[in-house]
């Protein structure tokens, strides 16, 4: 009985990270998604000046 | 003309100045301009783009902007 | 320490940068690869090294050649280090003229020896190194030859550039500078003369950035002035292109000087060309070669593979798992969770995995090789009709992969109207993630010709994609400019090791959603089918999930897919599209042997099926891709525009199919 609910808690813990995290790097595009995020200190794209 | 000139001929620009500024640009971008040597390397069937070769780069233009451009066969 | 890596596209940057970071960022044989800035930390932490995409001049026509002026102008960096390709000395030189000219300290990566010396050329590194008045290091990016010299250099030496305006530009243009110069100095950080003569060529990221410190009249008037003083003194065209033949004499005299050349013979190269840009054979070779890639995919590789894969985790790991549960006398609640969500949703998933990554192989081996760009070439007179350009269609291939890339991708695309048009179509290619739900009912329902049909699939979006193109380029999007440009890269023989690289680099990505987002999602759509309004263990036809599948499943009745089931899995599909197939096999588990594929025929008729394929195919681009739509064209309109017509043309299309299809005869 305690095995199953550790491996539900975790399960479902795990989960609901991973949604949040997925939702909210999509929703910010590419920039979240990139392999260099840590160390990537640029604003991700749009110049200043699009023409 | 360039629209003279078949594939594996060459020839050397004379005048660019009628092609539209931005085409312009870029071929300046690549080296192509006047004076300089170009090689038609083949024609796309259907009124398509040409690709030449100037100094060992080769480049797709236009039918349309390849006409207007001035050359002269060497 | 910040060091940007600046050169020409298509020389070797991001490769280097790579190589002495570590990392794996896009490399790619065309020109237009690396469309952002992307920062990486040195191997031996020296500092930071960064990628920017290639430029020609620091005058920029495109956005991605945007992002490299304005990084010039609006931030400090150390130490920049100019990547000349070997084989087109020339014309690289340009670009480092200009360079030298900001005044940082600076040094040189000379790359692609090996191309040059096979060309015959050979240049002395010395000598040009004595001519600029900086360092200049001998590297091969691709076997990272000479790497360690140049971090070396890099890290140690004090490399501020030992001369001073290495271009005269005459007599008029040097006074003008000092008239520009002097209204400007003491104003800004910035070389001045950098600025002055940028100005004058006619640099709008520079001219915007000196008429904020400066008057912007008093400026034009010496432009004007220097303009007409040109012309009547040379007769000369324009300042910009007087500016160049400045230049072009210096370098001319440069190379004269370095670099030797020998004999060499004929690049393979031409002879390839000769074949795939043939007038009669281009197109079809282009066709044979899709279809050799599908064959593989899902026929002759792909789907043994698959299958083994499928054999494997529907038998052996389900069984251990089922032991592991009933050792540990797991409750019933939580076996149903592992076996019925976990096991069927990420291992439904995961059995596609061989299948994508021969699919990115393939789409490696038509971005390293050089192909693409003759692609390109091919589709322009095809793009030109409905008022696109070739370049359109190398973010579309990408797109093939991954949609977001692909957007991001045309950024390379001069003309904003055709860039706007490109953003809005490459979500109708059918990316990766699209891939296992056409495996899964080819399977099914098409077994006979399973590459053909997908074929048909992968096409049919590409000729939506011209089609549309047709009706918006001349309704909402009309515009007479169109530019097309483009440079082909030499044939590189794409190296196993780099073409192993990048197809698991994209594959990765794949096998890590399984791992995140798709086991999440199982969880929560399993969660949904196991409880219902009367609690939980419920029927599955009356869970949350058939709840909320029956809301919307009468929409789909005219195209031929009513059942809850097949709209539950439409909505999880506007997350990711592999929840699709997720989604699938946890509604239609089945405990004993049955597969799947057995059991959608009872919920499918062949024709329905296609029509639930053309569906997924374009009903919605994901929303990852959405909010990059959104990033790359900054319009809410464009976005909310992307989404709908997309949805609008699905439907349309599946009605289309699936009813003409009965009137046909079909089931
Ligand atoms: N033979 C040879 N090929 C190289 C060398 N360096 C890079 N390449 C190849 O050149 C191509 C272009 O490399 P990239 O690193 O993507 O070039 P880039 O300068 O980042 O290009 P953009 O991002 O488009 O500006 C790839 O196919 C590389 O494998 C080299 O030293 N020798
Ligand atoms: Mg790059």
């Amino acid at each position: 009985m305690i095995a199953s609910v550790l491996i539900g808690a975790a399960i479902f813990g795990y989960a609901i990270w991973h949604f949040v995290k997925f939702i909210n790097k999509s929703k910010k595009g590419k920039c979240a998604a990139c392999e260099l995020k840590n160390s990537c200190s640029s604003q991700c794209g749009i110049p200043p000046k699009v023409k | 003309m360039f629209g003279s000139l078949k594939a594996g001929d060459k020839g050397k620009i004379i005048d660019i100045s009628h092609v539209g500024h931005l085409v312009q640009r870029r071929l300046l971008d690549l080296g192509i301009t006047e004076g300089s040597e170009v090689c038609v390397k083949c024609v796309m069937p259907f009124g398509g783009p040409i690709m030449i070769e100037s100094c060992g780069q080769c480049v797709g233009i236009r039918r349309r902007e390849a006409v207007q451009i001035e050359v002269e066969r060497i | 320490m910040e060091i940007a890596l600046i050169g020409n596209p298509n020389t070797g940057k991001t490769s280097l940068f790579n190589n002495l970071t570590g990392s794996y960022e896009y490399v790619g044989n065309w020109s237009g690869v690396t469309v952002e800035k992307k920062v990486g930390v040195f191997k031996n932490n020296i500092g930071h090294l960064i990628d920017l995409p290639g430029v020609y001049t620091l005058n920029p026509l495109s956005k991605d050649e945007g992002v490299v002026t304005s990084f010039f102008l609006n931030e400090s960096v150390d130490r920049l280090l100019n990547i000349l390709d070997a084989s087109q000395l020339e014309r690289n030189l340009h670009l480092t003229l200009q360079l030298l000219e900001f005044e940082k300290p600076a040094l040189i990566g000379l790359n692609m020896i090996d191309v040059a010396n096979k060309r015959g050329i050979h240049i002395d590194a010395s000598k040009l190194s004595e001519v600029l008045g900086v360092p200049v290091v001998p590297v091969v990016a691709r076997s990272g030859k000479g790497c360690d010299k140049l971090v070396d250099v890099i890290a140690t030496k004090s490399i501020q550039p030992t001369k001073k305006n290495l271009v005269y530009y005459g007599k008029e243009v040097e006074e003008a500078i000092t008239l520009l110069t002097a209204k400007i100095s003491g104003k800004t950080n910035h070389s001045a003369r950098f600025l002055a003569i940028q100005y004058f060529e006619g640099n709008d990221y520079v001219k915007d950035y000196v008429n904020s410190i400066a008057d912007a009249e008093k400026l034009e008037a010496i432009t004007a002035n220097l303009e007409l003083q040109l012309q009547k003194l040379y007769e000369s065209k324009s300042l910009a292109n007087f500016i160049y033949l400045k230049r072009k004499e210096v370098i001319e005299s440069i190379v004269a000087d370095v670099a030797r050349k020998s004999n060499s013979d004929i690049p393979l190269s031409e002879k390839i060309d000769s074949i795939v840009t043939n007038r009669y054979v281009g197109m079809p070779i282009f066709l044979l070669l899709m279809y050799l890639m599908f064959m593989l995919t899902f026929d002759w590789l792909g789907t043994p593979l698959s299958d083994g894969l499928d054999a494997l985790l529907t038998g052996p790991v389900t069984v251990g798992f089922e032991k592991v549960l009933t050792a540990i006398n797991a409750s019933e609640f939580i076996h149903a969770l592992i076996i019925n969500g976990l096991v069927a949703g990420v291992g439904g998933v995961l059995v596609f995995v061989p299948q994508i990554f021969i699919l990115f192989f393939f789409i490696s081996l038509l971005e390293d090789s050089g192909y693409m760009a003759r692609v390109a070439l091919v589709m322009d007179r095809i793009m030109e009709s409905v008022g696109l350009n070739g370049k359109a269609f190398i973010p579309m291939m990408i797109g093939f992969g991954c949609n977001v890339p692909g957007i991001m991708a045309a950024r390379t695309i001069e003309t904003p109207r055709e860039r706007l048009l490109t953003i809005l179509l490459t979500p109708l290619m059918s990316c990766s993630a699209r891939l296992p739900v056409y495996a899964l009912f080819v399977g099914a329902f098409f077994a006979g010709n399973k590459a053909f049909v997908v074929l048909s699939l992968y096409v049919l979006g590409i000729v939506v994609a011209l089609i549309l193109a047709k009706i918006f380029s001349s309704t909402i999007l009309k515009s007479e400019t169109s530019l097309f440009v483009i440079e082909l890269p030499p044939y590189r023989l794409p190296q196993f090791q780099s073409l192993w690289r990048s197809t698991w680099d994209k594959g990765k990505g794949f096998v890590r959603k399984a791992g995140t987002f798709i086991f999440a999602g199982s969880v929560f759509i399993w969660l949904l089918s196991y409880a219902g309004p009367n609690g939980l263990n419920v029927d599955m036809d009356h869970s949350y999930l058939a709840a909320i599948g029956n809301a919307i499943a009468p929409i789909f009745a005219p195209i031929g897919f009513s059942t809850w089931q097949a709209s539950a899995s439409l909505i999880t599909g506007f997350l990711a599209k592999e929840a699709i197939i997720s989604t699938m096999n946890i509604i239609y588990f089945v405990p004993n042997d049955a597969s799947l594929q057995g059991l959608l025929a009872d919920y499918y008729t062949p024709l329905a099926a296609y029509s639930f394929m053309v569906f997924i195919l374009l009903y919605i681009p994901c929303l990852a891709t959405v909010a990059t739509i959104y990033k790359e064209t900054t319009s809410k309109k464009w976005t909310a525009f992307s989404m709908i017509y997309a949805f609008a043309i699905a439907y349309v299309l599946s009605l289309i199919i699936y009813q003409g299809g009965r009137l046909l005869g079909f089931v």
